[in-house]
């Protein structure tokens, strides 16, 4: 088990938050209440803050203190409470039923893909000097776990939450195992996300008011 | 020098500028076609600046225009340029009908700067983080301008096509970041492990697991944007749903965006594994999205559609191009790029003006074209000729380079299995748009622009694309052949 191997105290406060970022990622697959999703995923954001934090701190990289800085307020705190209020307050969304596999299938098959990554990279040695081995198979789960969401939650708000932890894992990936990322990079990443989150939570507001005038859920592609 | 690359990309944002000024769309539009003649020019400039075979590089790289750039960003001048014109006379039809309120009409023309904006400065940059960020920018620019009519129709293929790009660019995001990791042991700084040109020079040294895993995550990733099968589904819906100068937009400039993206990690890839592994992914994309495409040509009804599922099969035909490779490969694959861009647009402007007189999307309902709207039957019927790529347009050129590549590359099986799917899309596209332009007029139709001014603004740009392709078809224009050749060498 080489890739558990953790290089330092750092290190191993990095594996333990991705870890929790993992289990965040799982819990949302596991959910059905849109509140629970948000939830979660703020959570995790704040735990991606976190793990920047720890890599700003390790590598004494100043710009990814700003980064932290941006993931704790803009993902951490205001895009689970925009999508909250905007979305499922006023629409009065509770329970997912949009759920086309069920929850304890969705969860075996997400655990099937975490230890697929691990399988296909926990023993790649493809970083030099990063913190911490164990980081590339945790992100690369949380990936396939937000594209597992995307693909069985059939509901707007669960592909956009998906989507997001997809994002987080990317992230999650790009910060704690590359502090040497080019930060003009990073940082427009993020503004894609958060411009992707603004137009998302428009379109999905404006999709979610003609169909209660409509009536009727999406319907798959029209011929 | 630097000035080019800025001007190119920065210029399209006039028109953003305008649309915040007016929401009249015809001095709005006015200036975003002024803006995009500058661009082009630009472009051209770029081309001629590094036809010497220095690239013009600054920023740490983050702008970086080699003959590739050049290319691609003339074509992707030229595809705005010519659906600028064709937006000036459909968005003030719709807007007179009311179909548009002004607000709208205000995002289309911002949305329609900043898309441009963003998609010519995405192939101008060789920093493949910098890159993604640019595609990406380019989904969000155009994902409203797909809804931006207000259906519901159109919000739904709005929020398929964001969420399935945005799913696809992660994992292009994923893919740039294995490329990364496989240039760490690598010596220099950080920012040249993300710099295309650095990445090329030493290749030999990549750590060929991280880019083998990374070249794949980048194909699939890219590939979305390019609507390679079977990462496509969201194409169709996004090309019928969305205003057909946008559509034109969609499918002549924004695909080739894609594909530049992926053209620059095959370079990579071929530098570093050997041609044969990105030579493999690309003849089974591209085979897919051929056979897929070319089928779901027959007995579509909704032409927009039509014309969709035909991007999707000359995406195909570019990558087999690429997959081929060879001088011939490169260079038709390449030379398809501009010939496609040029035809689409041709038929989605054309469409514009039959979505207007019809007020439907159904091939069945519309029929007689020719009659009724003379130029527009015209350009529809010598258009559908020339993407289907028969002689004496461009696109038969083109093919018949990719073709002739294949039998160089000593794949005669293949080849005869392009042919077959193409003999097979060809009689898919043509059954249903022979049958809309010619027959008798029957069905409602409307005048489709308001004055003599939409009607001439409309016919403009379509003659003009249909002259391109006509001369595209019978000589390729020395200065065009050198810019080709010089992108095809810094490819190899």
């Amino acid at each position: 088990m080489q890739s558990l191997a953790v290089v330092s105290s750092g290190g191993l406060l990095l594996t333990l938050v991705a870890v929790l970022i993992l289990l965040c990622a799982l819990a949302c697959l596991g959910s059905k209440l849109f509140d629970r999703y948000l939830r979660y995923y703020g959570l995790q954001s704040i735990l991606l803050a976190v793990a920047a934090g720890t890599a700003a701190y390790l590598d004494h990289e100043p710009a990814l203190w700003v980064l932290c800085a941006l993931t704790l307020c803009l993902k951490g705190i205001a895009i689970p409470y925009a999508a909250r209020r905007f979305l499922v307050r006023r629409l009065g969304l509770k329970r997912d039923t949009g759920v086309t596999v069920g929850l304890s299938v969705s969860l075996i098959t997400g655990a099937g893909l975490c230890a697929f990554a691990y399988l296909l990279l926990g023993s790649q040695p493809l970083a030099h000097g990063v913190i911490s081995v164990s980081i590339i198979p945790i992100s690369t789960s949380v990936i396939l776990l937000g594209a597992l969401m995307m693909v069985v939650r059939r509901h707007m708000v669960a592909q956009l939450v998906g989507w997001l932890i997809m994002e987080n894992g990317a992230f999650l990936a790009a910060v704690t195992l590359t502090a040497s990322f080019p930060f003009i990079v990073e940082a427009g990443i993020f503004f894609d996300v958060i411009a992707g989150v603004l137009i998302m939570l428009a379109m999905a507001t404006g999709l979610a008011e003609q169909m209660a005038t409509g009536g009727g859920l999406p319907a798959r592609a029209p011929e | 020098m630097i000035l080019l690359p800025i001007l190119a990309s920065c210029l399209p944002l006039l028109g953003s500028v305008a649309g915040l000024l007016t929401s009249r769309a015809q001095p709005a539009g006015g200036i975003a076609v002024a803006a995009a003649v500058g661009s082009l020019g630009a472009a051209v400039a770029e081309a001629a600046m590094t036809g010497g075979g220095t690239p013009i590089a600054s920023a740490g790289s983050f702008i970086y225009v080699d003959g590739i750039s050049a290319f691609f960003a003339i074509t992707v001048a030229i595809v705005v340029l010519l659906a600028g014109i064709g937006s000036i006379a459909y968005v003030h039809a719709q807007q007179v009908r009311g179909e548009l309120s002004p607000n709208r009409v205000r995002a289309y023309f911002v949305l329609w700067g900043l898309f441009a904006g963003s998609m010519v400065a995405s192939v101008e940059t060789a920093n493949l983080g910098l890159l993604f960020v640019l595609v990406e920018a380019c989904t969000l620019a155009s994902v409203v301008l797909v809804a931006i009519e207000g259906r519901t129709s159109g919000l739904e293929a709005g929020w398929r096509y964001v969420i399935i790009s945005s799913l696809g660019i992660t994992i292009a995001l994923v893919g740039t970041l294995f490329v990364f990791f496989a240039a760490t042991a690598l010596p220099g700084s950080p920012e040249q492990h993300l710099t295309w040109a650095y990445l090329v020079h030493h290749a030999r040294q990549l750590d060929g697991t991280g880019l083998r895993l990374g070249f794949l995550l980048a194909v699939v990733g890219y590939g979305t944007k390019v609507g390679l099968v079977p990462m496509h589904t969201w194409l169709p819906d996004a090309h019928a749903e969305a205003p057909s100068p946008a559509s034109a937009l969609l499918s002549g400039a924004l695909l080739n965006v894609g594909m530049y993206a992926i053209l620059r990690y095959v370079v990579i890839a071929d530098r570093a594994l050997g041609p044969a592994y990105a030579s493999h992914v690309l003849l089974t994309f591209g085979f897919l999205s051929v056979a897929l495409g070319a089928l779901f040509l027959v007995r579509r009804r909704d032409f927009k559609r039509l014309w969709a599922y035909s991007s999707v099969e000359h995406m195909g035909i570019i990558a087999i191009g690429l997959g081929f490779g060879g001088v011939l490969g490169l260079y038709g694959a390449l030379l398809h790029t501009l010939n496609h861009a040029v035809g689409k647009a041709v038929l989605f402007l054309a469409g514009g003006t039959l979505v207007l007189a019809y007020e439907t999307r159904q091939a069945s309902r519309i029929s007689g074209v020719l009659s009724s709207l003379p130029v527009t039957g015209a350009v529809l019927l010598l258009g559908s000729l020339a993407v289907v790529g028969s002689p004496p347009f461009g696109l038969f050129i083109s093919e018949f380079t990719i073709v002739r590549a294949g039998l160089a590359a000593q794949s005669p099986a293949l080849v005869g299995l392009l042919l077959l799917l193409l003999v097979l899309a060809f009689i898919g596209f043509m059954f249903t748009t022979s049958r809309m332009v010619l027959g008798e007029p029957k069905g409602q139709q409307r005048q489709p622009y308001p004055g003599r001014l939409g009607a001439v603004l409309a016919a403009v740009p379509i003659l003009l694309g249909l002259a391109g392709l006509l001369v595209l078809g019978l000589w390729v224009p020395g200065v065009l052949n050198s810019l080709l050749m010089h992108s095809v060498e810094v490819i190899r």
